[in-house]
């Protein structure tokens, strides 16, 4: 034995303590079960609370506070000399991360759940060995989540440094708003973190290596986002590949488009956003016979088996949607599959992206629908029609209504709009729930509310609409 | 290399099962093809064979848990490979990782959840049919718009199978109904099997049946004689099926086609080289028929104890799926049960099945005058697509000929 190795039993370890991980240990431990979280980061919570979903947002609404109130003029507000204390706000969010992250803590421990810090390692199909600075620990386990989440990925050209050259994580961190901010990749994570820095004042460039933002949704949406992020002066840089960094003051961002054209964009920081990969380096799954796709996400299947009898995966190390949400769900599904219970995952995902104007979606988007098979009808209303929006001045956006024109059943929403994440689990639950559209007709919504743009559209899609002019 | 067995699909629609028992255990040796577990279906109760000679490292599923297909059984490492329960030291883990220890190759593939259409049912309602083993896909709903509601998916569980469209009094219940007193009572899978191949057969085969008869006095009066001895002799209890089954064997020797299937895709017919004979069962729960493997190879009380043996087990559905299919023509047996003749229908990809009926004491003309003689019925329905009537005529014929002239038959023997 080597001079402080450890060796323990449990019945289920638990890899990672992220939303997936740390779910699916407390369901473990409600199920009766002797689990062991293993963390290699001092906190818990993984990237969704301490560099993603929840300190991005408390950006995002301390942005746009920020923002709106200078932009208030319309409606009789004004401000002179406003000043944004950036030190002051990342730590109102640090202090926000610190209590939900002390909050997980606190309920692994409530449940008997012991966790341990460390990097994981399996040794075999029934072993692994967590290793930090000063400890050894080996755990024999009967079974094993695997949710070790995913990371940033790298671009060529462009070597992080955590200041000239920054991932999300650093973003969410920065101490002043930089002058000039470009943002390679406009996924979701680009989009909302370049609308943040726009808002506090950067002059924020996006290069994008496809034709279009969010290529995958609705075109409407599209239109909606670019839109706004006109008005915010954030300038984007379609069809054009990041090619190489030139460091200085300011830095230099060496990009191509598509007729071969050169782009250089000047920056003090530039952040990388091109996607995300899982993290299974270092995780020995060869040895516990675990394989995965050529993109290195975990195969599972709708129990969240992995190929090794015994050990499961969730969340983002298995790919699909890399949201928290969705990790939840597999995390419980993980839990029962391991307790006994026929469970799988057979859920609808839903999707926000935090810009502005938010985006919702749910289901089957009309494309999807049509190629599926559906005979497809739609119902779309306009937030320019909803007095809620205008009462709140954010009249951009929409509500899209997706659904099979034979059987009248919902198949899909889509929503372009301020507050629209906080209806789109409404339209979820429709979708769980098998609903007809005229179930959703017929409930009441409260006026005056954006989710009724819900009821309109989907009386629209019936021509029953009554606040806006039926096709 | 370490194998992952997985419950495979053993066919017959049948896709969740219960661990009866296990015949193995952790650390032992294997063959190939040795029986490792039994599992029971709503069919039969299974033995599913190893696929492998090795070792047995682990068994991933308890006595008693219910399984899906493509569900871990169990993990067979080559022969003499240890089991890895124990972890290794501290001192030797990194040696035994850079090692791999376990080089696992799945025999299916975890796939991703597939995105096929949704069934119509909520969360609570799709929980209890993973819950109660019922494919969604499989039923409509009664409910609203075709809502699969949770009474649906009790039904289905119960074997009701297909939900009525119109909402139903509870199952079981006697019912009064302005015509009398009406009880429901639950269709049991088997019998729907049996409802899906009779109707299939029907369907897809010309059916015509021809019946010829038998003078088997002479026969009877052999099989008299002999069955006392014979049952003295060898502790069998001996009928007189083994020696129609012998019958049916040699016509089917020199009549190939009615032996014989049809690859109806590739338009090819498959003669098979072998004689597996299927004996019709009455069971309580409904027709089973367990098949005699390679009859030709058998004597007569070889084919007796296997057919009292099997008719026995589909009673108490103690078969394993391989006792019940593999058939190349079957024979069933009415005459106990009374009747003058019958019209059975081929147990398809079968081409044909032969009936026997009752003995019976007839009036008979022989040489001139009039006897009393022992008198039996053979029917047989082909399908005529690819079986003429004469050959069919001729076919029995000659078996009817085998059995009214036994030692006929005993000379060729």
């Amino acid at each position: 034995m080597v001079v402080g190795s450890v060796s323990r039993g449990c019945q289920v370890v638990v890899i990672g303590a992220g939303p997936g991980g740390y779910v699916a240990a407390l369901r473990l431990a409600q199920l009766g079960k002797d689990v062991i979280l293993v963390e290699k980061s001092p906190t818990l919570g993984g990237v969704c609370l301490n560099v993603g979903c929840i300190p991005s947002k408390a950006l995002i609404h301390a942005s746009e506070l920020a923002h709106e109130v200078q932009h208030a003029d319309n409606i009789g507000i004004s401000v002179t000399d406003l000043t944004v204390d950036l030190p002051k706000m990342v730590a109102w969010k640090d202090g926000i991360v610190e209590r939900l992250t002390s909050g997980v803590a606190f309920l692994c421990k409530q449940s008997g759940v012991e966790v341990v810090h460390g990097e994981a390692e399996f040794l075999s199909d029934r072993s692994l060995v967590v290793a930090s600075e000063d400890d050894r620990v080996e755990v024999d386990f009967e079974q094993a989540v695997i949710a070790t989440g995913s990371r940033p990925m790298a671009l060529d050209g462009f070597a992080h440094d955590g200041e000239k050259i920054i991932g999300s994580t650093e973003a969410l961190s920065l101490q002043i708003v930089p002058e000039r901010l470009v943002i390679i990749g406009a996924g979701y994570i680009g989009l909302e973190l370049g609308t943040v820095y726009a808002k506090l004042g950067s002059e924020v460039s996006i290069v994008e290596f496809l034709p279009k933002i969010v290529p995958d949704l609705d075109p409407e949406v599209g239109k909606a986002l670019t839109r706004q992020l006109k008005k915010l002066k954030v300038k984007l840089h379609l069809s054009h590949r990041a090619e190489s960094f030139e460091p200085g003051d300011p830095s230099i961002v060496v990009a191509r488009g598509a007729k071969d054209e050169e782009l250089r964009l000047e920056a003090d920081v530039v952040m990388m956003s091109v996607g995300r990969v899982p993290n299974i380096e270092g995780l020995g799954l060869e040895a516990a016979g675990v394989t995965t796709d050529d993109k290195g996400f975990i195969t599972v299947n709708d129990r969240m088996q992995t190929s090794a009898p015994g050990v499961y995966a969730i969340g983002d190390v298995v790919g699909g949607a890399l949201l928290a949400h969705k990790a939840y769900q597999e995390a419980k599904v993980a839990a029962d599959v391991i307790a006994g219970e026929p469970a799988a995952f057979d859920s609808v995902v839903p999707a926000v992206m935090y810009t502005d104007p938010e985006v919702a979606w749910v289901g089957l988007g009309e494309v999807e629908a049509t190629a599926e098979g559906h005979n497809v009808i739609t119902g779309n209303f306009p937030f320019k029609a909803s007095g809620r929006a205008m009462s709140l001045d954010s009249t951009d956006g929409f509500v899209k209504a997706i659904a099979d024109a034979d059987t009248k059943q919902l198949l899909g929403v889509i929503a372009v709009g301020r507050g629209v994440s906080e209806f789109i689990g409404e339209a979820t639950l429709a979708l769980e729930m098998g609903a007809f559209l005229e179930d959703v007709a017929l409930t009441i919504h409260p006026h005056p509310t954006m989710s009724e743009a819900l009821q309109e559209a989907i009386e629209g899609a019936l021509g029953q609409a009554v606040h806006m002019v039926n096709k | 290399m370490a194998f992952v067995f997985n419950f495979p699909d053993v066919g017959e629609g049948i896709h969740e099962g219960r661990v009866v028992e296990w015949l193995v255990a952790e650390g032992d040796a294997v063959a190939e093809d040795q029986a490792i577990l039994k599992v029971e279906t709503d069919k039969a109760v299974v033995e599913l064979p190893s696929p492998h000679t090795g070792t047995v490292l682990r068994l991933h599923v308890a006595a008693d848990a219910t399984i899906f297909v493509g569900d871990a059984l169990v993990t067979i490492g080559s022969p003499g490979e240890e089991q890895p329960d124990k972890a290794p030291a501290a001192a030797e883990a990194s040696a035994a990782a850079a090692s791999a220890p376990v080089a696992v190759e799945t025999g299916t593939p975890a796939a991703p959840a597939a995105a096929a259409r949704r069934p119509l049912a909520t969360p609570r309602t799709r929980a209890l049919a993973r819950k109660l083993g019922v494919d969604l896909s499989q039923i409509s709903g009664s409910g609203s718009g075709g809502r699969i509601t949770e009474e649906d998916v009790q039904r289905a569980a119960e074997g009701g199978g297909v939900a009525p469209t119109a909402p139903v009094a509870p199952v079981g219940l006697v019912a009064a109904t302005a015509d009398g007193e009406v009880e429901r009572v639950p269709i049991t899978h088997l019998r729907k099997m049996i409802a899906n191949a009779m109707r299939a057969s029907k369907h897809n085969a010309a059916h015509v049946t021809h019946v010829d008869e038998a003078d088997v006095t002479d026969l009877m009066a052999h099989y008299r004689r002999a069955k006392p001895v014979i049952e003295e002799r060898t502790g069998v209890r001996f009928t007189l099926l083994p020696f129609f089954i012998k019958a049916l064997v040699a016509t089917l020797q020199k009549y190939p086609i009615f032996n014989a299937s049809v690859d109806e895709e590739k338009q090819e017919i498959l003669f098979k080289k072998y004689y597996n004979i299927g004996v019709a069962v009455d069971t309580p729960e409904g027709l089973i028929v367990p098949v005699l493997r390679d009859a030709d190879r058998k004597d007569m009380v070889e084919l007796a104890a296997e057919v009292a043996d099997k008719a026995e087990r589909a009673r108490s559905r103690e078969l394993t799926l391989d006792e019940i299919r593999g058939g190349s023509c079957t024979l069933t047996n009415i005459g106990p049960l009374g009747g003058v003749f019958a019209t059975p229908i081929i147990n398809q990809p079968e081409l044909a099945i032969v009936g026997l009926h009752a003995i019976k004491e007839r009036p008979e003309v022989v040489d001139g005058e009039i006897a009393i003689r022992k008198m039996m019925y053979l029917s047989i329905s082909f399908d005529h697509r690819y079986i003429d009537g004469a050959e069919a005529a001729r076919f029995m014929s000659d078996m009817v000929r085998l059995v009214s002239e036994p030692m006929v038959l005993m000379a060729r023997l």
